[in-house]
Protein backbone atom coordinates (compact mmCIF):
# COMPACT_ATOMS: atom_id res chain seq x y z
CA UNK A 1 0.00 0.00 0.00
CA UNK A 2 1.38 3.27 -0.72
CA UNK A 3 1.78 5.23 2.43
CA UNK A 4 1.40 9.02 2.58
CA UNK A 5 -0.06 12.52 3.85
CA UNK A 6 -2.51 15.17 2.52
CA UNK A 7 -1.92 18.76 3.43
CA UNK A 8 -4.49 21.22 2.80
CA UNK A 9 -4.61 25.79 1.52
CA UNK A 10 -7.68 26.27 3.41
CA UNK A 11 -5.74 28.60 5.68
CA UNK A 12 -4.57 30.55 2.42
CA UNK A 13 -7.22 30.43 0.59
CA UNK A 14 -9.40 31.52 3.37
CA UNK A 15 -7.08 34.46 3.84
CA UNK A 16 -7.36 35.42 -0.05
CA UNK A 17 -10.75 35.38 0.30
CA UNK A 18 -11.46 38.45 2.47
CA UNK A 19 -10.23 36.49 5.45
CA UNK A 20 -13.25 34.36 5.74
CA UNK A 21 -14.23 32.80 8.65
CA UNK A 22 -13.80 28.77 9.69
CA UNK A 23 -17.89 29.60 10.76
CA UNK A 24 -18.78 31.19 7.47
CA UNK A 25 -16.98 28.64 5.35
CA UNK A 26 -18.56 25.79 7.69
CA UNK A 27 -22.00 27.46 7.09
CA UNK A 28 -21.59 27.79 3.39
CA UNK A 29 -20.82 23.89 2.90
CA UNK A 30 -22.88 22.11 5.71
CA UNK A 31 -19.99 21.80 8.43
CA UNK A 32 -19.08 23.00 11.73
CA UNK A 33 -16.72 25.54 13.07
CA UNK A 34 -14.64 22.95 14.81
CA UNK A 35 -14.57 20.42 11.82
CA UNK A 36 -13.26 23.24 9.52
CA UNK A 37 -10.80 24.14 12.04
CA UNK A 38 -9.86 19.96 12.27
CA UNK A 39 -9.73 19.62 8.74
CA UNK A 40 -7.32 22.98 8.46
CA UNK A 41 -5.27 21.21 11.09
CA UNK A 42 -5.39 18.32 9.37
CA UNK A 43 -6.34 16.10 12.16
CA UNK A 44 -9.55 15.29 10.12
CA UNK A 45 -9.79 14.03 6.18
CA UNK A 46 -13.40 15.06 5.14
CA UNK A 47 -15.41 13.48 2.85
CA UNK A 48 -14.32 13.35 -1.18
CA UNK A 49 -17.77 15.49 -1.07
CA UNK A 50 -16.89 17.73 1.88
CA UNK A 51 -13.49 18.40 0.06
CA UNK A 52 -15.38 19.51 -3.46
CA UNK A 53 -17.89 21.56 -2.24
CA UNK A 54 -14.62 23.42 -0.47
CA UNK A 55 -13.08 23.74 -3.69
CA UNK A 56 -16.34 25.29 -4.94
CA UNK A 57 -16.55 28.30 -2.36
CA UNK A 58 -13.31 29.10 -3.24
CA UNK A 59 -13.56 28.58 -6.77
CA UNK A 60 -10.62 26.34 -7.49
CA UNK A 61 -9.98 22.39 -8.15
CA UNK A 62 -9.61 20.25 -5.56
CA UNK A 63 -6.04 20.02 -5.85
CA UNK A 64 -5.29 23.42 -5.02
CA UNK A 65 -6.80 22.96 -1.92
CA UNK A 66 -5.95 19.26 -0.95
CA UNK A 67 -2.53 17.84 -1.67
CA UNK A 68 -1.40 14.21 -1.28
CA UNK A 69 2.80 13.87 -0.26
CA UNK A 70 3.54 10.69 -1.04
CA UNK A 71 6.54 9.13 1.08
CA UNK A 72 8.70 6.91 -1.17
CA UNK A 73 8.46 3.30 -0.31
CA UNK A 74 12.00 0.80 -0.42
CA UNK A 75 11.76 -1.52 -3.06
CA UNK A 76 10.37 -4.79 -2.75
CA UNK A 77 12.92 -7.36 -2.75
CA UNK A 78 12.27 -10.94 -4.81
CA UNK B 1 -15.26 22.23 23.63
CA UNK B 2 -17.81 22.06 20.92
CA UNK B 3 -20.99 21.29 22.07
CA UNK B 4 -21.33 17.63 21.75
CA UNK B 5 -18.13 16.79 23.34
CA UNK B 6 -19.74 18.74 26.68
CA UNK B 7 -22.90 16.59 26.44
CA UNK B 8 -20.07 13.28 26.40
CA UNK B 9 -18.66 14.85 29.08
CA UNK B 10 -22.12 15.41 31.41
CA UNK B 11 -23.08 11.72 30.57
CA UNK B 12 -19.81 10.32 31.41
CA UNK B 13 -19.75 12.27 34.81
CA UNK B 14 -23.39 11.01 35.29
CA UNK B 15 -22.28 7.58 34.72
CA UNK B 16 -19.72 7.40 37.49
CA UNK B 17 -21.71 9.48 39.70
CA UNK B 18 -24.95 6.96 39.90
CA UNK B 19 -23.21 3.88 39.13
CA UNK B 20 -19.96 3.85 40.72
CA UNK B 21 -21.85 4.36 44.40
CA UNK B 22 -23.96 1.41 42.87
CA UNK B 23 -21.49 -1.21 42.29
CA UNK B 24 -20.13 -0.61 45.21
CA UNK B 25 -22.97 -1.04 47.38
CA UNK B 26 -23.80 -4.28 45.27
CA UNK B 27 -20.52 -5.85 45.80
CA UNK B 28 -20.94 -5.88 49.36
CA UNK B 29 -23.35 -8.55 49.24
CA UNK B 30 -26.95 -9.80 49.74
CA UNK B 31 -29.66 -7.64 50.41
CA UNK B 32 -29.74 -7.53 54.60
CA UNK B 33 -33.73 -7.07 54.40
CA UNK B 34 -35.07 -10.59 54.44
CA UNK B 35 -38.31 -10.30 54.09
CA UNK B 36 -38.39 -8.76 50.71
CA UNK B 37 -34.97 -10.08 49.19
CA UNK B 38 -35.77 -7.82 45.59
CA UNK B 39 -36.30 -4.67 47.73
CA UNK B 40 -33.52 -3.48 48.26
CA UNK B 41 -31.69 -4.00 44.63
CA UNK B 42 -34.96 -2.84 42.67
CA UNK B 43 -35.02 0.39 45.06
CA UNK B 44 -31.26 1.35 44.54
CA UNK B 45 -31.48 0.90 41.18
CA UNK B 46 -34.43 2.91 40.98
CA UNK B 47 -32.84 5.53 42.90
CA UNK B 48 -29.54 5.22 41.08
CA UNK B 49 -31.91 5.67 37.78
CA UNK B 50 -33.23 8.46 39.27
CA UNK B 51 -30.21 10.77 40.17
CA UNK B 52 -28.54 10.05 36.77
CA UNK B 53 -31.82 11.59 35.18
CA UNK B 54 -31.28 14.42 37.37
CA UNK B 55 -27.87 15.26 36.72
CA UNK B 56 -28.44 14.73 32.93
CA UNK B 57 -31.36 16.88 33.40
CA UNK B 58 -29.69 19.54 34.77
CA UNK B 59 -26.66 19.62 33.16
CA UNK B 60 -28.75 19.66 29.66
CA UNK B 61 -30.66 22.81 30.64
CA UNK B 62 -27.14 24.17 31.94
CA UNK B 63 -25.33 23.43 29.11
CA UNK B 64 -28.58 25.05 26.39
CA UNK B 65 -29.14 27.85 28.43
CA UNK B 66 -25.18 28.91 28.27
CA UNK B 67 -24.98 27.77 24.92
CA UNK B 68 -26.60 29.87 21.93
CA UNK B 69 -28.11 28.52 19.32
CA UNK B 70 -25.24 28.83 16.73
CA UNK B 71 -22.91 26.74 19.60
CA UNK B 72 -25.11 23.64 18.74
CA UNK B 73 -25.21 23.26 15.17
CA UNK B 74 -26.65 20.01 13.94
CA UNK B 75 -24.41 16.94 13.74
CA UNK B 76 -22.45 17.27 10.42
CA UNK B 77 -19.95 14.63 9.02
CA UNK B 78 -17.08 14.27 11.23
CA UNK B 79 -19.54 14.50 14.57
CA UNK B 80 -21.42 11.03 12.44
CA UNK B 81 -17.69 9.12 12.07
CA UNK B 82 -17.38 10.12 15.81
CA UNK B 83 -20.22 8.56 16.58
CA UNK B 84 -19.76 5.35 14.58
CA UNK B 85 -16.79 4.71 15.40
CA UNK B 86 -17.54 5.16 19.55
CA UNK B 87 -20.68 2.49 19.20
CA UNK B 88 -18.50 0.23 17.34
CA UNK B 89 -15.60 0.21 20.04
CA UNK B 90 -19.10 -0.04 23.05
CA UNK B 91 -20.89 -3.08 20.77
CA UNK B 92 -17.91 -4.95 21.01
CA UNK B 93 -17.55 -4.24 25.31
CA UNK B 94 -21.40 -4.81 25.26
CA UNK B 95 -21.15 -8.38 23.42
CA UNK B 96 -18.39 -9.85 25.37
CA UNK B 97 -20.18 -8.80 28.27
CA UNK B 98 -23.37 -10.34 26.96
CA UNK B 99 -21.89 -13.72 26.04
CA UNK B 100 -20.45 -13.73 29.65
CA UNK B 101 -23.21 -12.47 31.22
CA UNK B 102 -25.29 -15.08 29.49
CA UNK B 103 -23.81 -17.86 27.90
CA UNK B 104 -21.65 -18.61 31.32
CA UNK B 105 -22.60 -16.75 34.36
CA UNK B 106 -25.65 -19.23 34.38
CA UNK B 107 -23.36 -22.52 35.16
CA UNK B 108 -22.10 -20.34 37.71
CA UNK B 109 -24.04 -17.62 39.61
CA UNK B 110 -27.77 -16.95 40.23
CA UNK B 111 -30.41 -14.16 40.20
CA UNK B 112 -29.54 -10.20 41.05
CA UNK B 113 -25.65 -11.15 40.63
CA UNK B 114 -26.43 -12.27 37.03
CA UNK B 115 -28.91 -9.17 37.03
CA UNK B 116 -26.39 -6.62 38.11
CA UNK B 117 -23.62 -8.44 36.20
CA UNK B 118 -26.03 -7.32 32.69
CA UNK B 119 -26.29 -3.41 34.10
CA UNK B 120 -22.03 -3.70 34.32
CA UNK B 121 -21.41 -4.36 31.25
CA UNK B 122 -24.70 -2.61 29.79
CA UNK B 123 -23.15 0.69 31.61
CA UNK B 124 -19.48 -0.72 30.92
CA UNK B 125 -20.66 -0.22 27.08
CA UNK B 126 -21.70 3.39 27.89
CA UNK B 127 -18.82 4.23 29.53
CA UNK B 128 -16.88 2.86 26.34
CA UNK B 129 -18.85 4.48 23.61
CA UNK B 130 -18.77 8.40 25.41
CA UNK B 131 -15.04 8.16 26.35
CA UNK B 132 -14.78 7.29 22.49
CA UNK B 133 -16.36 10.18 21.84
CA UNK B 134 -14.25 12.42 24.30
CA UNK B 135 -11.50 11.39 23.37
CA UNK B 136 -12.39 11.78 19.10
CA UNK B 137 -13.02 15.61 20.04
CA UNK B 138 -9.84 15.71 22.44
CA UNK B 139 -7.46 14.45 19.71
CA UNK B 140 -9.47 16.32 16.63
CA UNK B 141 -9.42 19.79 18.49
CA UNK B 142 -7.02 22.14 17.24
CA UNK B 143 -8.69 25.43 18.81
Amino acid sequence: MMHGSISNRIRTLRFMNGEMSQAELGQRIGLTRQTIAAIEAGKYSPSLEAAFRIAQVFNVPLGEVFQWHAEATPPKVS
Amino acid sequence: MSYREKIAWLSLIAMAVAYGPYFVLVARGPSPWEPWPHLHPLGLFALVSIVRMLILGAGYLYLRLGSPREERPPLDERDRAIEQRSISAAYYVLIAGMILVGCVMPFSSTGWTIVNAAIFWIVAAEVVHYSVVVASYRLQASS
